[in-house]
Parts: structure tokens; C-alpha cells; sequence
């Protein structure tokens, strides 16, 4: 499978190296994990806390130094501390459990769009525990994984001057191939190898973003994957819709991150974000920490988690949404990147980036910025609109009024992640 | 240490049945119930000692992940001095007021506050620092004697939370070592991005 992989005469440059690292017990230990995962139900009664976060408090504050420092427990979960990207960035040895072996430590990096920069404690086996999460989420939408021995399983596609690219293979599904690779045609011998590649390979799922799909959606595929999963940024509804129409399969927009794994997936009978983690206890919390209500829109704030290496314990994302309960099951709603940014009309009325974001889901973007200078002009950047430049102009304007000043200017796309709303204006965060 | 104070048993029996609020979360923000402060400056009052604003201050706390300790710590002082011995004796201001602020930093550093009541020996060190601190001795005890255990308690004390700094500077050393050698991308496949 690698050589076929590695030596197709359609390859592209490969640059890097890596491997699930597993042994005989991790698999099996995965494997565990992936039953007992699909066999839980995510959820806890509204008010009440789910049954297992008792004993995994009383871990962290036994065996974490960071949390140990607070003191002796609270017995109220709600005056433990909350923290956030700052603390994790300032020493992550701080959040590494006495228990761990430091033997098969590996790192997961990040950078982010603000802020800190982030070195991750993690284990080749809670890398290998992401696909329990994804097949949870594929299940949701009706696909059970099939690939196995002598088929490639995930492709997971880029698009950067820079990528991080290899091939492997995953022992949990029979050793099938999975290859990360860039579709910067600076990768690539000739940029129509591309198409014939990914024909060849014919996987049963891809992973990206929007923009690494926005550039993928342009190649002449012939291949049918059976799924896409989109995460590290937000995937508008409108161009989600695009994107299955255009490969005949569910997209599923992931909410996931370094410091978490898969959070939550996007399921629109839902009304948002559904949880995937049996382990993972979310909150919504203001800005003093204090836990909101259901309905209430704060910030994301998460206890629990499957890496074993980083327990988290009242982690603030820096992401908002509402929490709402649809039955047992929590759902996030309205789910944000970054603090809410306030803008503001002509005539002095403030809006929301929420409005904002409502307003553009109908429409094929795969990426957008706006900001709000100092003098109240707009300015919106947009990768992937083609020909919707007046509708999404009139949009806004219909939002702003009239006299809004406004410039809308298209990108081939963004380098990476983008902060997405932004404003000159003081007071401009909710 | 020169003057006799009360009998030991009285303040270890006194601080293992410590009354809820005394063991409640320290206001701190938005966060906890318990108002140090307000407590300190109303024992303050009953011991007929004044509490200026910066004394106040100084028991406020300003960031729960920091303080929470050593304002649970001042809190347990305040139960413990509520003691009647403490009301019928007149107390050195400056050393109450130095105890609330400075001796729970210094013993928040070492012991978190809920073994102050669960551990018999913490008890016996938390009553003994404090007497020590107030400038008295257990009642029945010589100088030496009572110099003695509090430094045994301490002292042993202090000794397994150096080694246990050290162990675990060493530990965090070896965690950076390992994860600087090792970066997840060439060691471990996942099947998304973040």
C-alpha cells in the first residue's frame, strides 16, 4: 500500500514522514475505545452534571500539577477556575497527569489565528481515537466505514504553499492507506496529476477544509467519495450545500481542535453542533466564568477529553455559541470562532457578528473577513463567490442600510486561517 | 512563644470540626460565596483590633487560579481565633493582621487548605504556627518543648514538599524534553486537521 501510494507515476512530491506508531495493545486499546465510543450516549440532563465528572475532577486536582495548585478541591464543579490558551501555552508540562509515561510523548502544535502559540502534550494512541470520533459522526449521517486491506480509507487534502505531506497506513482498518497531501500545484510534477491521483486512489473519505475542498471541488475527479469531513475553520451551510451537490455525498462540518480533538459535528435537524465525546463535559460560560443557562450565548468552555496526556478542566476555547438541549442531547447552537464583534450602521446601531454570519450562510463562500475601519466603512474579502458579488453586496447592505460604505473584493483564496470578523471601532466586542 | 496560650487539644479538636462556611469557596471575582475579607475584619472587630483598608485589601484575592488557597487558609485562622481563649486575651494587632495576610501565603504554598482539617498533623502545625505566630505556646509545654514539635511538623513537612518540587521540576523537565524531541505530525497519523 505505501509503495502504491508513494510510487504512482501520478504522485505527487511527498516531503515528509510519519506512522501510526501503534502496538499490538494500543490497537486493541483503540479498538476498545471506538466500541465503548459508539456505544455511549453523549449527554446530561439539563443543571445536572454528567455521572463520570465527579471522578475526573477528583484525578485532575490529584494528579495534574497545574489544577493541584488551585488547592484543595471546590465542592462546587462551578468555582473551579476556568482556563484558557494562555495557561496552556505558558508550560504544558504543567497539564501532563503524574500518571503518564513521558517514554511516548508526542507534540501537536498550533498556532492559531491570534493569540498564543500552542505546543500540545498527546499520544500516538489519542491520535488514533480521533477516527472513533469521526466514524460516530459519519454514523449520524447514515455511512459506515467500509475501506479496508488494499484500499486507501482517508485522504486528507491541503492547500498550502506549505504542507506537511505523507503516506501510511491504518492497522485499526486493516492496514488501508491514508495519505495527507497538498493541492498547491507546487506539490506536483504536473498539477493534472492531481485528478488522476486521487482517481487512482479512490478513497472512501476526504478531509479538509473549506478551502482545501473549495480547491479540490475545481479538479476533474472522477472518483465518488462517500464523505467529506471539513474542520479547522467554519464551513458556511451555503457552501457545504455546494459541495455535496458537487460530490454527491454529506459534508460534514467537524468542530475540532488541538486541544480537544472532535468536539462536535454540524447536523441541521439538530439545530446546530452535536457533542461527540462521551467523556467530554461542555459548558457556556460568560465572561466571568460563570456557567449560562440554556439558550445564552458565551464562550465554549469543555472538561474531560479522551488525551489522556491534557486533561482539561473548564477549558476556554476562545469559541461562542448557545447550549440548547434538544431532548437528552446537548446541542451547540450558533457555534463561532472568536469573540463576538459588535459592529456598527451609519446611524450608530449595533449588530452582531452573528447577523453577519446568518446573513452570508446561504451563499457559496468558502472563506471570508470583514472588518470595520475607524471612519465605519466596511470592508468584506471573499474567497470562492463567483457571481454572487451584487447578492452578497445587497445582503449586507439590507443589514447596514443604504448608506452603508461598503467594499466587497474577491480573494483566490486566504493563506491559512483567518480572523474572521474584526473592527477599528472601540467597544466592539459584545 | 513566651506566654502560654491554650491547651493544644482544644484547637486541634477546634479545626477538625470546622462548620461549613469556614470550609466554603473564598469569594474571589465572580467566583465563590465566602468573603475572606468581611470575615477577617468582623473577627478583627470582636478581638478589638482594627482593620485598615490595606489590611482589607490584602484579603481580597484577585485571580482564583492564585489565591483560592491561601484565602481558604485565612479563612480556617478565622475559625480558629474565633476560639474564646483568643477573645479573652488581648492579641498583638500587628501579629493577627501579619498571620491573615503573609503566614496562609506562606503556608499556602505547601499545603492545600482541606488538610488543615482532614490531617491531624496539619491541625497540630496549623494551631501551633499560629500560636507560634501570636507569640505564644501550648498550654503544659516548656519553650523547648513546644519549639521542638513545631519544628518536627514543619520541618518534615517542608522536606516533603522541597522533594516533591524537585521531583516534580524534573518531571515537567522531562516532558519538555520528550515533546520537543517528538512532533506529532511525524509520529502519529490523524485523519483530520485542526
Amino acid at each position: 500500500m505505501l509503495q502504491f501510494l508513494r510510487e504512482h507515476p501520478h504522485a505527487p512530491i511527498y516531503r515528509n514522514q510519519s506512522g501510526n506508531r501503534l502496538t499490538h495493545e494500543d490497537i486493541e486499546q483503540v479498538r476498545r475505545f471506538e466500541r465503548e465510543t459508539f456505544a455511549a450516549e453523549v449527554g446530561w440532563r439539563t443543571g445536572e452534571h454528567p455521572a463520570w465528572l465527579d471522578d475526573f475532577v477528583g484525578r485532575c486536582f490529584a494528579e495534574v500539577p497545574f489544577y493541584r495548585r488551585y488547592g484543595s478541591r471546590p465542592k462546587n464543579f462551578a468555582d473551579i477556575p476556568t482556563i484558557s490558551r494562555a495557561e496552556l501555552s505558558r508550560d504544558i508540562a504543567q497539564f501532563v497527569p503524574d500518571t503518564v509515561s513521558t517514554q511516548r510523548l508526542i507534540n501537536f502544535r498550533t498556532s492559531g489565528t491570534t493569540g498564543h502559540a500552542l505546543l500540545l502534550a498527546s499520544h500516538p494512541v489519542v491520535a488514533a481515537m480521533y477516527l472513533a470520533f469521526h466514524k460516530k459522526a459519519l454514523r449520524r449521517f447514515g455511512i459506515e466505514l467500509r475501506y479496508g486491506r488494499g484500499q486507501v480509507g482517508v485522504v486528507l487534502v491541503g492547500y498550502q504553499r506549505k504542507c506537511f505531506t505523507y503516506v501510511s497506513v491504518n492497522p485499526t482498518m486493516n492496514e488501508s492507506g491514508l495519505a495527507k497531501i497538498n493541492l498547491h500545484p507546487d506539490d506536483w510534477r504536473d498539477p493534472e496529476d492531481r485528478a488522476k491521483y486521487l482517481d487512482a486512489l479512490a478513497p472512501e473519505v476526504f478531509t479538509g477544509d473549506p478551502i482545501s475542498f473549495a480547491e479540490l471541488a475545481k479538479l476533474p475527479l472522477q472518483t465518488k467519495p462517500r464523505a467529506l469531513i471539513s474542520t479547522s475553520m467554519a464551513l458556511l451551510p451555503g457552501w457545504r450545500e455546494q459541495l455535496e451537490r458537487r460530490f454527491g455525498c454529506p459534508v460534514l462540518d467537524v468542530y475540532s481542535m488541538n486541544e480537544a480533538g472532535p468536539v462536535a459535528v454540524a447536523d441541521a435537524a439538530a439545530g446546530g453542533h452535536v457533542l461527540l465525546q462521551h467523556g467530554m463535559y461542555v459548558e457556556v460560560v460568560d465572561s466571568e466564568g460563570r456557567a449560562l443557562p440554556p439558550g445564552e450565548r458565551g464562550e465554549v468552555t469543555l472538561s474531560g477529553g479522551f488525551n489522556f496526556c491534557l486533561p482539561l478542566l473548564r477549558y476556554r476555547t476562545g469559541d461562542f455559541a448557545a447550549l440548547s438541549f434538544k431532548g437528552p442531547e446537548p446541542v451547540l447552537v450558533g457555534l463561532e470562532g472568536r469573540p463576538p464583534v459588535r459592529f456598527r450602521t451609519m446611524t450608530g446601531e449595533k449588530i452582531n457578528n452573528i447577523e453577519v454570519t446568518h446573513l452570508l450562510q446561504p451563499f457559496s463562500i468558502s472563506q471570508y473577513t470583514l472588518h470595520q475601519k475607524q471612519d465605519g466603512g466596511l470592508s468584506l474579502r471573499v474567497a470562492g463567490l463567483s457571481h454572487q458579488t451584487d447578492s452578497v453586496r445587497q445582503a449586507l447592505l439590507q443589514l447596514f442600510g443604504a448608506g452603508q460604505p461598503l467594499l466587497v473584493e474577491t480573494v483566490d483564496s486566504f493563506d491559512g486561517k483567518v480572523v474572521q470578523y474584526t473592527s477599528d471601532l472601540r467597544e466592539e466586542t459584545a | 512563644m513566651k506566654a502560654e496560650g491554650p491547651l493544644l487539644e482544644t484547637l486541634t479538636h477546634r479545626l477538625a470540626e470546622t462548620p461549613e462556611d469556614f470550609l466554603a469557596e473564598p469569594r474571589i471575582g465572580a467566583n465563590g460565596r465566602i468573603h475572606v475579607a468581611a470575615v477577617a475584619a468582623d473577627l478583627a472587630k470582636a478581638l478589638g483590633i482594627n482593620m485598615e483598608v490595606a489590611d482589607v485589601a490584602a484579603l481580597a484575592g484577585a485571580d482564583p487560579r492564585r489565591d483560592r488557597n491561601r484565602l481558604s487558609i485565612t479563612l480556617l485562622l478565622c475559625w480558629l481565633l474565633a476560639d474564646e481563649w483568643f477573645a479573652k486575651n488581648k492579641l498583638p494587632a500587628e501579629a493577627v493582621l501579619e498571620l491573615f495576610a503573609r503566614g496562609s501565603a506562606q503556608l499556602a504554598e505547601q499545603v492545600a487548605s482541606a488538610r488543615f482539617v482532614t490531617d491531624p498533623d496539619r491541625r497540630e502545625e496549623l494551631a501551633r504556627f499560629s500560636l507560634a505566630r501570636l507569640g505564644y505556646r501550648p498550654a503544659g509545654e516548656t519553650v523547648a518543648q513546644s519549639q521542638d514539635r513545631l519544628t518536627s511538623l514543619s520541618s518534615a513537612e517542608r522536606a516533603r514538599v522541597v522533594q516533591a518540587s524537585r521531583a516534580a521540576e524534573e518531571r515537567a523537565r522531562a516532558i519538555r524534553e520528550a515533546l520537543a524531541k517528538k512532533a506529532a505530525e511525524e509520529s502519529a497519523d490523524k485523519f483530520t486537521r485542526e
